[in-house]
């Protein structure tokens, strides 16, 4: 009997001891899946910001849905979509079916979202889209708005406004090239890597570039996205005596190109779309020869909100790199549990209607969503930045006063040295 | 009720005297059996894609190995037939309302026909210099997707295509048991007198045009019959994924449908749609199993390169083959196939030691 009594103690004594180390009424996590193609930058910038989000927010106790806090719990989707659709297809049917992910973000290779973004619908599941620039994703919302209502698009701005900012910053600098070099007529080579996406901006620049902007257009270069040679085509560029070199470059040529630009020493400024320019590296990937390129950004350590400089901060100290636009992640996050909040809840539809709402400052500017639940563009919303490589730093140099708006640590747009003594001797 | 009872007794002798007495017969029943047992035992949304996308891939290698297996015309643009089916399916499905049932086998005509526009100036083509011609077909089909953006969609490709079925369970149901009838359709053109003279146009073309025969015209016909399954996977997989993009033509999807092939074993049929059934959902496992593993699709291509090297390696004909041969010898006499254990052939009980 006294035998059953201690045995009675121990067992009591050791669910109690078990209760107190549950911690109680432990709130199930809210699931997030990040989508990207983990292997290459692109999917390490969204898995980085997500994760950067993740912490910080789970860290304040998660988030607040009704009366409970739930931490995220995020899901690493590596979609391998720059390899194969089907694989990207399956990893998101897993995160969704399998994994029971309440939201998704990411996504890259836009033939590839498009039909991750279809499993996302079926699922009902809300998708904010970090990382494809085409506008087709954002128009099925407005053609079939209770299907594609669940989709959002946040990061970068979509490709009809990328186009926009392009020609912007090709006028600023030709601008000052003719008021600091007296330059009466601005000659311009169109330099677009062989890629479908760039047929647009060529076709584009031959016309609106005389007709509308009273420039001159000196010739048009096509080379592979891949070449590792680019000597030619930056010698004909300055036979033809051309200013500015209006660039068009996603892939690793663009690395190529603007370091044999500072090698060759070639009296043009390079200004339009260089993604390699992007990266922290690469100032030591050109030994210091794409100085003054100048490129379309999302972020650099400018204050374009004041939470611009607090990430672009963190995310150098975390993961030793400058974070690309793919990064977005980040305020995805964010806009994703101020909505959940708003609502009390995450059931989609509500969400959704929440996230319409939307009306929040992150870390690249002011996010309001438009009627295709894209970002809107323009002066006091998000705008994309114009970035300069100025002695090794990348430099925010776009929008400089321009339709009123100014960020600070914004500096001004720098001509190469070469240029200027070349085109100050001409005269 | 009589007369079932007389088919019920049929199908068992045919099943005890043709089936029970293989075990790669029992292999492709039991195969069977098995395929539309899965919704019965799991509806999950990611095992039936998975499936779903097998079955399609495994009808597109058949199709491969029915022109470079059997006729030896060594394609390594497969992907053109394919992709071609996706566009002519989609275009004919968003632009003109064809039902699926419709645009899929039109689609695969538009295989056909680009199988008669690789087959004829690759007729007089043989070894390398046909392989790398076939293989710049679908590249040069890249190019114009790309050049006529309005038609094809350019690098977005067609979106929004109708639904296959309406359900992933029927959509299962379908590609499933096309795999099985379109897999069985080609073993049977192989196994007819048309499939003979392909065999024998592979081991000496020269020999079979001597002996009288159009080889011409078999060649263009495995080009077209190829282009014609290749066709059908094309369009189901444009159906599925409600898209058909520059991504249905890449290279890799080429030397995939080879790999999947020679893993399986060519010269079969059944091989390469056994070996895109084990190599693909493969994939899948491993991506569960090395889920949170940085690198994850390099590891998974190196443990899948791995894996079909080793094969090949042991098994110079395909995993499939070397399984079969292992279980069933070959009657030196009447040429038919035993299970190994047997001591006389089961037919013309000829010694078998």
């Amino acid at each position: 009997m006294k035998t059953m009594k201690w045995f009675g103690l121990v067992l009591t004594a050791m669910l109690l001891a078990l209760a107190l180390c549950l911690p109680a009424g432990a709130a199930a996590p809210i699931k997030i899946a990040v989508l990207g193609p983990m292997s290459f930058t692109q999917g390490e910038g969204h898995w980085n910001g997500a994760t950067m989000a993740a912490e910080e927010i789970n860290k304040a106790g998660g988030i607040k849905v009704g009366n409970q806090m739930r931490p995220i719990e995020l899901i690493k989707v590596d979609t391998n979509e720059f390899l194969s659709i089907p694989d990207a297809t399956n990893a998101v049917e897993l995160a969704v079916s399998r994994h029971k992910a309440d939201f998704l973000v990411g996504g890259f290779r836009t033939e590839a979202v498009l039909v991750m973004q279809d499993i996302a619908m079926d699922a009902k599941k809300v998708f904010i889209g970090c990382g494809a620039a085409h506008p087709a994703l954002c128009t099925k919302v407005t053609k079939d708005y209770d299907r594609y209502k669940y989709w959002f698009r946040l990061t970068p701005i979509n490709s009809k406004y990328l186009g926009k900012v392009d020609f912007i910053l090709l006028g600023t600098v030709a601008h000052i090239m003719k008021k600091t070099l007296g330059i009466k007529k601005i000659k311009v080579a169109v330099v677009a890597e062989k890629a479908a996406w760039a047929d647009p901006i060529v076709n584009i620049s031959k016309k609106l570039l005389p007709a509308k902007m009273g420039m001159e257009v000196v010739g048009v270069w096509r080379p592979s996205p891949v070449a590792k040679d680019c000597t030619a085509e930056l010698a004909a560029i300055q036979r033809a005596g051309a200013h500015i070199v209006f660039t068009t470059f996603s892939s690793s040529v663009g690395l190529t190109f603007a370091k044999q630009m500072g090698e060759l020493k070639v009296p043009a400024a390079a200004v339009g779309i260089n993604v390699e320019s992007q990266k922290s590296g690469f100032w030591p990937a050109t030994g210091g020869k794409g100085a003054y390129t100048e490129t379309i950004n999302t972020y650099a350590r400018v204050e374009i909100t004041p939470k611009t400089i607090p990430f672009y901060d963190k995310y150098v100290k975390l993961y030793k790199e400058a974070p690309n636009y793919t990064a977005g992640t980040y305020d995805a996050l964010y806009i994703i549990k101020n909505a959940v909040e708003r609502v009390g809840t995450i059931d989609s539809d509500k969400v959704v209607a929440s996230l319409e709402k939307t009306d929040y400052v992150d870390t690249a500017g002011r996010v309001v969503f438009d009627k295709s639940h894209d970002v809107t563009w323009g002066p006091g919303y998000v705008t994309a930045i114009g970035t300069q490589w100025q002695d090794g730093k990348i430099m925010c140099v776009w929008p400089y006063h321009w339709q009123k708006v100014f960020y600070k640590g914004t500096v001004p747009y720098k001509l190469a040295p070469w240029v200027v003594d070349y085109w100050k001797n001409k005269k | 009720m009589g007369l079932v009872s007389a088919y019920l007794r049929r199908g068992w002798t045919i099943l005890r005297s043709e089936v029970l007495v293989l075990p790669s017969r029992l292999a492709v029943l039991l195969f069977i059996l098995a395929l539309a047992a899965v919704p019965l035992f799991t509806q999950d949304y990611y095992i039936l894609r998975v499936l779903i996308l097998t079955s399609i891939f495994a009808i597109f290698a058949a199709s491969w190995d029915l022109l470079s297996g059997f006729t030896g015309q060594m394609n390594f643009g497969h992907a053109l037939f394919f992709g071609v089916a996706s566009y002519v399916t989609a275009l004919l499905n968003l632009d003109l309302g064809f039902p699926p049932y419709l645009s899929i086998p039109l689609g695969a005509v538009g295989g056909v026909l680009a199988g008669l526009v690789v087959g004829i100036p690759c007729l007089r083509l043989r070894g390398s210099y046909l392989a790398l011609t076939t293989l710049a077909f679908p590249i040069i089909l890249t190019g114009l997707v790309f050049a006529m953006p309005d038609i094809t969609g350019g690098e977005l490709g067609l979106s929004g295509l109708s639904r296959l079925t309406g359900s992933r369970v029927g959509d299962y149901y379908l590609t499933a048991g096309l795999v099985v009838v379109l897999g069985f359709v080609m073993w049977k053109i192989t196994d007819s007198k048309t499939g003979i003279i392909l065999h024998a146009i592979r081991e000496d073309e020269v020999a079979v045009r001597s002996s009288g025969i159009n080889t011409t015209r078999y060649k263009l016909l495995a080009f077209c019959l190829s282009g014609f399954f290749a066709g059908i996977a094309g369009g189901l997989y444009a159906h599925f994924m409600r898209l058909a993009g520059p991504s249905t033509l890449e290279v890799s999807l080429s030397f995939q449908v080879i790999i999947w092939s020679v893993f399986g074993g060519m010269v079969t049929i059944y091989g390469p749609i056994a070996g895109v059934f084990i190599l693909n959902p493969l994939m899948e496992v491993l991506r569960l199993v090395l889920n949170n593993f940085p690198s994850l699709p390099e590891i998974r291509m190196f443990i899948f390169a791995a894996l079909v090297l080793v094969t090949l390696l042991f098994m110079p004909e395909g995993l499939i083959p070397w399984v079969r041969d292992k279980l069933e010898s070959e009657c030196p006499r009447c040429k038919l196939r035993n299970i190994f254990f047997r001591r006389r052939c089961r037919v013309c009980d000829t010694s078998l030691a």
